[in-house]
């Protein structure tokens, strides 16, 4: 009897108890979240949100960093988008970009990476060697050695006069020639989407090969109905990476050119031209602009893909 | 034939005629020397006696000649070997804070239950979609603020505070797929959060926190507009705007110390190319990495 009340009495204390530490729990458990989650959080407040609410508040302005923001309304986003003939140039230069070397590109990596899906002895390193520039591609060395391969004495140019007798003109300082330099430059690193289309390749069961192989279906056949409608999300993810990067290219023409976007602003990109504004010319909130520009630029494009893709992106299920 | 199932890109191997085969190996053996051509050029180039990089589009220099490598590591008021040593320093401790600070709050998303956890995920993933340049002004203004422009610090700090949400999502992933049962057990035991993330999290993440931390480093190494917007005294220089200030000095005069110095940049990254080429290449296949 006693031993009974004496363990009920133990039970309630510890239902009690147990509440009580149910509640600590999940104040522990809170706190625990918060305090690993403490470092992104002042990240995301205080360098991205923060700074992203103050680049839309100072495009409305006129700011040099001396004197405190001058709000002007939207006077720069008038300017740039009616009477700004450099931002025209930056806009012809980057569409150029984007709509000659993503496709080019692409379509090289998808071309490689099939030729490598056939079962080849070593493709460990003729993978490695496709994929090095696309590594090193984006360093300022390779940026040099492109305005060395372009110059009026450069290599290709050497190389013309042995095989053809050919001078061929200086193409980096060409005005007609210059952007498409870079384009080849970025063709030539395509060796991480390379790689994206090789895993996806290996996805596609072989078995439907086989069967079409058994239907009588020749290569080309089995590539467009096979091949190519498997790897559609692949090559749509591919080629939306592909594009916001090439928007924000900056490296390459900004070594050919020095800074300037030239020769006559024939490699003037977007984001070479924001930069003049801000850090050559300290027009913060003009560049502020153009940044809130490109972003809507960006975000048109990734929903106009995910819209068109139902048209086209095959999803198996 | 086996075929390992966890390869996700090697197919296996086809056996040919020989012909076949020895033409193909031929053909591939070609491309590969065209695809290189260019970076072959640039270290021949190096090596060459400078009046002699335009005679021949030949890759052997007449002669070994290492004057270009001294001209150019002494070319600008200071050395390269300060500049290396800037690089260095920038990367290695902004790869620390990206591994430390996006693991931490992986940790947090893919473990630990709070309240408002799925909002802050969303609101992580939508900053991956943000393009740089839009923060870039404000927060440059906020470093100015702070004294931290013409100082490493704005390159380094942020990596700490995980901005770099690409990672976050990277080892979310991989956190999600180590089995749950591990830290209910840890937690029956008494083990604190921390300890979980030291003890058990980590040590099973390698993989991930090895790709996160090659990435990083490579992405620092290469990077060009952080730099060259936050540095300007020559001493503070990183490796890449040294070479942009000696493209700028030399002009096309000297080709054999400018490949030099180019060389000597790439090969950080060359080295991880080398070691660590499969984590490299598996982590591009597995996130869709654009580089």
């Amino acid at each position: 009897m006693a031993s009974q009340t004496e363990t009920m009495h133990r039970g309630s204390r510890t239902a009690a108890l147990r509440g009580q530490s149910a509640f600590r729990r999940m104040l522990d458990r809170n706190a625990a979240g918060y305090v690993f989650l403490l470092p992104w959080l002042l990240g995301f407040f205080g360098l991205t949100l923060g700074p992203a609410l103050a680049s839309l508040y100072l495009s409305f302005t006129n700011y040099d960093l001396l004197q405190s923001p001058d709000w002007v309304g939207a006077a720069n986003y008038v300017r740039i988008l009616t009477d700004d003939p450099k931002f025209g140039a930056a806009m012809r230069v980057t569409f150029t970009y984007v709509i000659l070397s993503v496709p080019l590109k692409l379509a090289f990596a998808l071309a490689v990476a099939m030729a490598f899906n056939r079962g080849i002895k070593g493709l460990t390193l003729y993978r490695a060697i496709f994929y090095l520039p696309s590594l090193l591609g984006s360093s300022v060395a390779i940026a040099v050695l492109w305005r060395q391969l372009f110059a009026s004495d450069g290599l290709i140019n050497m190389a013309l006069w042995q095989a053809f007798g050919f001078e061929g003109p200086s193409w980096i300082s060409n005005p007609d020639y210059a952007l498409y330099t870079l384009v080849l430059l970025s063709i030539w690193q395509f060796g991480s989407p390379m790689i994206i289309f090789l895993a996806g390749l290996r996805q596609i069961p072989k078995d439907m090969y086989e069967a079409a192989e058994m239907d009588g279906a020749g290569k080309a056949r089995q590539f467009f109905r096979i091949t190519l409608p498997l790897l559609t999300p692949v090559i749509f993810f591919n080629s939306v990476i592909q594009t916001i990067e090439a928007f924000k290219a900056f490296t390459p023409a900004f070594i050919i050119s020095e800074g300037t976007g030239g020769p006559i602003n024939s490699t003037l990109f977007y984001t070479l031209y924001l930069y003049q504004e801000a850090f050559g010319f300290f027009r913060m909130g003009y560049a502020s602009a153009l940044a809130w520009i490109l972003v809507v630029i960006i975000s048109l494009f990734t929903a106009f893909s995910f819209l068109g893709a139902r048209y086209w992106v095959h999803y198996d299920d | 034939m086996t075929d390992a199932p966890h390869d996700l890109l090697s197919p296996p191997k086809v056996r040919r005629s020989p012909v076949k085969s020895i033409l193909l190996h031929a053909v591939l053996i070609v491309c590969s020397f065209g695809m290189l051509y260019p970076i072959l050029w640039m270290i021949s180039g190096s090596f060459r006696p400078q009046e002699e990089l335009f005679g021949s589009s030949s890759l052997i220099p007449s002669a070994l000649d290492l004057g270009g490598y001294v001209r150019g590591w002494s070319g600008l008021q200071v050395t390269f070997g300060r500049f290396f040593w800037n690089s260095l320093v920038i990367s290695v401790l902004a790869t620390i804070g990206n591994v430390v600070g996006c693991s931490l709050a992986a940790f947090a998303f893919s473990r630990l239950r709070f309240a408002g956890r799925n909002f802050w995920f969303a609101l992580m993933l939508g900053t991956l979609m943000l393009p740089y340049h839009v923060v870039l002004i404000p927060q440059y203004i906020l470093f100015l603020h702070l004294g931290w422009v013409n100082s490493p610090l704005p390159l380094i700090v942020p990596k700490y505070l995980a901005t770099d949400a690409f990672f976050i999502f990277l080892m979310v992933q991989f956190f999600r797929g180590i089995p749950k049962e591990l830290d209910e057990a840890a937690v029956m035991d008494g083990c604190s959060p921390f300890r979980i993330y030291w003890k058990i999290m980590l040590p099973l993440s390698m993989p991930v926190l090895a790709t996160a931390a090659i990435f990083s480093f490579i992405w620092t190494w290469d990077d060009f507009f952080g730099p060259l917007i936050y540095l300007s005294d020559i001493n503070t220089y990183t490796v890449q705007l040294g070479l942009r200030s000696f493209v700028d000095s030399t002009g096309s005069s000297d080709w054999t110390a400018l490949f030099a110095m180019s060389n000597l940049s790439l090969i950080p990254v060359f080295l991880f190319f080398l070691f660590f080429q499969r984590l490299l290449i598996e982590g591009i296949a597995t996130t869709g990495m654009k580089r």
